[in-house]
């Protein structure tokens, strides 16, 4: 199976807020600093599934 | 349910020079708690003992943290962490894709998962052993790019 690519949707995503993805996970719908602003946002937009995430601080991974 | 590991960008470091990215097998999960709903990644863990997320996803459920439910956790270093624990429904949803067999069906499942302020900067839960690998059989076939849930 190929791997499901989301580096160049998130080239450009904000580190360190809440990025509100398409359902799809094609597209930043909308990002804040605020898990709730930025889910507002993505559901006014017309995206009513927004999947919540973040980026971490550069140099981090998870162990 | 048979899905992809997902490639995230990842940055350059003097142990890994040439690194821009990593895989990690992460599913699309819907959280649930008295009719609200949230979807957040997760990444499907087996070394963590619990199921944790970051605290402001107990917020988008409404849940109020601190709570009573408080359990001490530590990653790779000694400092405690603490998560507050509430029962909520959680449901691992198919994804679409061009490399994703269609018409997976969803996986609802009863979570007793935990909040803590310390995972905010992962911004993903943690999907570990007790209600999630204590539930299901995983298989992780990383070499293939996937994994399995079943």
């Amino acid at each position: 199976m190929v791997p499901s690519d989301l580096t160049a949707v998130l080239k450009n995503a904000p580190i360190g807020e809440w990025i509100a993805l398409s359902f799809a996970r094609d597209r930043i719908v909308a990002t804040a600093r605020k898990l709730s602003d930025a889910r507002k946002a993505a559901i006014d937009a017309g995206e009513p599934r927004p999947i919540m995430m973040k980026l971490p601080p550069v140099g981090i991974l998870i162990l | 349910m048979k899905l992809p590991y997902s490639e995230l960008p990842a940055a350059p470091d003097a142990a890994f020079p040439e690194r821009t990215h990593v895989f990690r097998p992460i599913v699309a999960l819907q959280l649930e708690k008295d009719g609200r709903q949230v979807v957040v990644f997760a990444i499907v863990d087996s070394g963590a003992d619990q199921c944790v997320f970051p605290a402001s996803i107990a917020e988008a459920l409404g849940i109020s943290i601190p709570n009573a439910s408080a359990s001490a956790f530590s990653g790779s270093s000694d400092n405690p962490q603490v998560a507050y624990f509430e029962q909520v429904q959680a449901t691992i949803l198919p994804m679409d894709g061009p490399n994703i067999e269609p018409d997976q069906g969803s996986l609802t499942f009863p979570l007793f998962a935990g909040f803590c302020e310390t995972l905010e900067h992962v911004g993903m839960g943690l999907l570990g052993q007790e209600d999630f690998f204590s539930r299901f059989t995983i298989q992780f076939s990383a070499a293939q790019n996937y994994f399995e849930i079943r």
